[in-house]
């Protein structure tokens, strides 16, 4: 099976220059744990509520002030639209991470593959990737 | 499998009276994700890093001045450590959770039981668990 068979293709997203309130804001409203941060199609870095509750709040951080740039994490993994959802479980699992970005072959962002995706498809492979998930209790 | 074989015993807690800063900070330190927030030995709710972004950060609250207490979800849904972890995955796929507070038989404090732990007992039951939680937190 293929990722962009199981991928989510609402991307949630939001610009670099957007303040940490506004990314908090649209989290809360779409109902979604992160956000792909997006600028001219491309696809810069990945910012969390967790982020903004430690990387901002935790340290002090005025969340009106604060642009989404400043905590986002700009290493995303990333895969293909047209690997194989083993080859995505693998790359979760190697790097401990429960979602990967899914680009098609001229590298526009196409969806989002998490452990809920994989779990409709495999339930062994997402196993295998909690199971090596840096542990968020 | 029994809940206390699996579960993360966890000790740490915040009180009620703590600002929301201050949880995040511990959340930061500890690398949780969560804190039971308990008086005199008494789990009172959960606050979690999603609460402070959300219900803080998103509603343009300041962290200093917004307790723990005013944040927190009262309604956490609770599971005995002696009981069976497949009745732990039934709770967490009927409420559409990913975590449960552990007590002991005297209602005190024992730990949290999520989903990642689920997996190294049950593939199964933990996939159980992600495909019912309907609220899509990608």
């Amino acid at each position: 099976m293929k990722v962009q068979d199981i991928m989510t293709r609402q991307i949630a997203s939001v610009t670099p220059r957007a303040s940490l309130r506004q990314a908090a804001r649209k989290m809360s409203e779409q109902g979604v744990g992160s956000l792909l941060v997006v600028e001219d199609d491309r696809l810069l870095g990945i910012i969390t509520d967790r982020d903004i509750a430690c990387h901002a709040v935790a340290l002090g951080r005025d969340a009106n002030e604060t642009e989404v740039q400043k905590v986002m994490t700009r290493d995303v993994a990333t895969c293909f639209d047209d690997q194989d959802v083993t080859d995505a479980a693998h790359l979760m699992k190697d790097r401990q991470i429960r979602r990967v970005a899914v680009l098609s072959h001229d590298n526009k962002l196409t969806g989002l593959l998490s452990v809920d995706d994989l779990a409709r498809s495999s339930r062994d492979l997402a196993g295998d990737v909690l199971e090596a998930a840096r542990p968020i209790h | 499998m029994k809940i206390y074989e699996l579960m993360t015993p966890k000790i740490e807690s915040i009180s009620p009276d703590a600002t929301t800063k201050e949880a995040a900070r511990k959340m930061h330190d500890l690398h949780i994700g969560a804190l039971p927030v308990v008086r005199d030995g008494q789990l009172l709710g959960i606050i979690t890093d999603r609460d402070i972004c959300c219900r803080v950060v998103a509603t343009g609250r300041d962290a200093v001045m917004t307790k723990v207490s005013e944040v927190m979800v009262k309604e956490v849904t609770v599971c005995f450590d002696d009981q069976d972890v497949d009745e732990a995955a039934r709770l967490m796929a009927d409420h559409h959770i990913r975590r449960l507070a552990v007590l002991k038989r005297d209602n005190s404090m024992a730990g949290f039981l999520s989903v990642d732990d689920l997996a190294r007992s049950s593939h199964d039951l933990a996939s159980d668990v992600l495909q019912a939680t309907t609220a899509r937190l990608h």
